[in-house]
């Protein structure tokens, strides 16, 4: 996630009566508490039954799960706007024309359509897989000489 | 034994075979399109790997797909349970070039067993009895007259490149040859683009009769006696039994031989069938063979207390049959009834969606092979089988008696199915008794007969 994004994401709890939200995407967790006049988690004990109701929000604490609110779905949106470059094929994914070869795109290259992005190789016939818009490589999501299924997102481009 | 089997298929059959490998230790890999990401057996095999968008050419259809799929995951054997490429030799051929056992037979064999004509001409050469007729084709009505009048009326007129039941005359008698003759030429051109015809004894009332065949690599053959196929709608088998209300034990056992000098003639090894149309006086004459597993095989394995999935593993992997002809004996009764999701009250529609509640049947001598649980989403790509209700009793009526009762149990709600179609079936006198052929559904179906 991006720093901009957590800003946003940060002033849309500010505001809301969302008392926590946490998320979690590849590789990533965040997790954003509101202050208030509890420093800590509630602890639901026999004897603090009666102090807690006050200060948390009658709505769902959101904690965990993601849940359809407006700041949650700004932090996806960012990444839904990266085109996703997917296998349309059964194989193994290879970076580069040859083992001592150069990758054919590296994070942060510029791409035009029709441009080879990678090899998938199956039944011993190597496979060029073509971009299909004109962007920037933002992501790569998979390992040389990993296999690969159909549909698996293998790139996220940020078009042009 | 293999160390990992990729199941070529999906729904109840790609369960069944994933059954069979976990109980002898194998490894399974299932493979499906984007539309059966819920399906069961992805979640009942050990891995599962996506291999194309819902139409079956670009998925359960694509060789080179499936292949891959066993490459990555590092299978050694391809199960192709039934249909899709289950009886493609190309197919058969593309795996064994990628060190991949096919389980089933060679590819010679299926390709020469699908060829009609081929798998005429082979059991001829076998002496097994085939439907009298032409050998190829003939040009002239003279021609037709005389080997009709070697075979006896009546006779049926077929287009060489005819198929779905089309392009076909039956003459009853000799007067009517010519002019049939005629006719026949011309509908033909005008169905196919191609006049030739041969001509073949026609069978009355004949019976849909099959035997089950399991092979090793080293040349051991067994039957396991015969399946009842005969109630069939527009030639797709509804319900199925065994043993045979009409087969004797004399009859079984020439059968059974017949088909088994058949297959060991061609060089067939693993589980196959070979059916036959039997005629009123009980003679039988080959019709065709299956080169693979069929859908009604757990009848057989019900009677006969065999796994034919785990042996056609175990044939697939170079083991020797362990089971002798005299040890099988049949025991009881067993049928089967193929519940597809389709309404039989409107000309049995296709009916996918929603399964919204499902309770499956239980109890004694009750199995169900299905891939359907409660929320499942039945695509509409394929086809519109979606369990199979087995019963065994010890005689046929305690096997009907029972079938009737587990129907009853049977619950899916959500969309349509041909459960209700079946409890009718199988109270008609005609199921009773016994006493049908090939065109009993035809003939007895209305559909306001049946309760929905």
């Amino acid at each position: 996630m991006k720093f901009s994004e957590i800003k946003q994401l940060i002033k849309v709890v500010e505001k809301s009566d969302i008392g926590e939200i946490e998320i979690v995407e590849e590789g990533s967790k965040i997790r954003i508490s509101k202050n208030s006049s509890m420093k800590q988690p509630p602890v639901f004990t026999q004897m603090d039954v009666t102090g807690i109701p006050q200060s948390i929000p009658p709505q769902v604490l959101v904690q965990g799960s993601p849940a359809p609110t407006i700041p949650l779905a700004q932090a996806a949106a960012a990444e839904e706007k990266l085109e996703k470059a997917s296998s349309p094929m059964v194989g193994t994914f290879y970076r580069s024309p040859a083992p001592d070869a150069d990758a054919y795109v590296e994070i942060g290259d510029h791409v035009k359509v029709g441009q080879t992005l990678c090899i998938i190789e199956a039944m011993k016939l190597m496979n060029e897989i073509q971009s299909e818009v004109n962007g920037t490589i933002r992501k790569i999501l998979v390992e040389n000489s990993q296999p690969v299924e159909y549909n698996q997102v293998l790139f996220l481009i940020e078009k042009d | 034994m293999f160390k990992k089997v990729l199941i070529a298929n999906r729904g109840e059959i790609a369960i069944r075979v994933i059954r069979a490998c976990k109980e002898l230790g194998v490894k399974t890999v299932a493979v499906y399109s984007t539309q059966d990401e819920n399906a069961l057996h992805t979640v009942f095999a050990d891995e599962a790997v996506c291999i194309g968008p819902p139409t079956s050419s670009q998925s359960y259809l694509n060789s080179s797909r499936i292949i891959s799929a066993a490459e990555i995951t590092g299978a050694d054997a391809i199960h192709p349970g039934y249909g899709f490429l289950a009886e493609n030799a190309d197919f058969a051929e593309m795996c064994n070039s990628c060190k991949i056992i096919f389980i089933g037979p060679s590819p010679e064999v299926i390709r020469r067993m699908g060829d009609k004509s081929e798998a005429k001409k082979s059991m001829t050469e076998a002496g097994v009895p085939v439907i009298p007729g032409s050998t190829g084709v003939i040009k002239t009505d003279e021609e037709a007259r005389r080997i009709a009048g070697e075979m006896g009326y009546p006779v049926i007129l077929k287009a060489v490149a005819g198929g779905g039941g089309k392009g076909m005359r039956i003459v009853r008698e000799e007067k009517g040859l010519e002019n049939n003759f005629m006719m026949a030429r011309a509908e033909a051109e005008a169905s196919f683009g191609n006049p030739d015809l041969y001509i073949e004894k026609y069978i009355e009332s004949p019976r849909h009769i099959e035997i089950q065949l399991l092979g090793d690599q080293h040349g051991n053959m067994i039957h396991l006696g015969e399946r009842e196929c005969s109630i069939q709608r527009r030639h797709q088998k509804l319900i199925e039994e065994s043993p045979s209300p009409i087969i004797t034990d004399k009859l079984r056992k020439i059968m059974g031989e017949a088909a088994v000098k058949g297959a060991l003639h061609v060089g067939y090894f693993s589980t196959g069938t070979v059916e036959f149309l039997v005629d009123s006086k009980l003679n039988f004459y080959f019709m065709e063979m299956n080169t693979r597993i069929q859908v009604e095989h757990p009848v057989t394995e019900m009677v006969y207390n065999v796994d034919l999935i785990k042996e056609q593993l175990l044939v697939a992997a170079g083991e020797h049959l362990k089971i002798k002809q005299n040890q099988l004996k049949a025991n009881g009764h067993s049928i089967e009834c193929r519940i597809n999701a389709e309404d039989p009250a409107n000309n049995f529609i296709p009916s996918p969606g929603e399964v919204t509640s499902f309770y499956q049947p239980g109890g004694p001598g009750t199995r169900v092979d299905t891939h359907i649980y409660a929320s499942y989403r039945i695509p509409p790509f394929y086809d519109s089988l979606i369990a199979k209700l087995i019963v065994w009793g010890k005689d046929r009526e305690e096997a009907i008696s029972r079938l009737r009762r587990a129907l009853d149990e049977f619950v899916v709600e959500g969309i349509k199915t041909t459960i209700p179609f079946h409890k009718y079936v199988i109270m008609t006198p005609e199921f009773l008794s016994g006493n049908f052929d090939t065109h009993f559904i035809e003939k007895i179906y209305r559909k306001e007969l049946i309760e929905i």
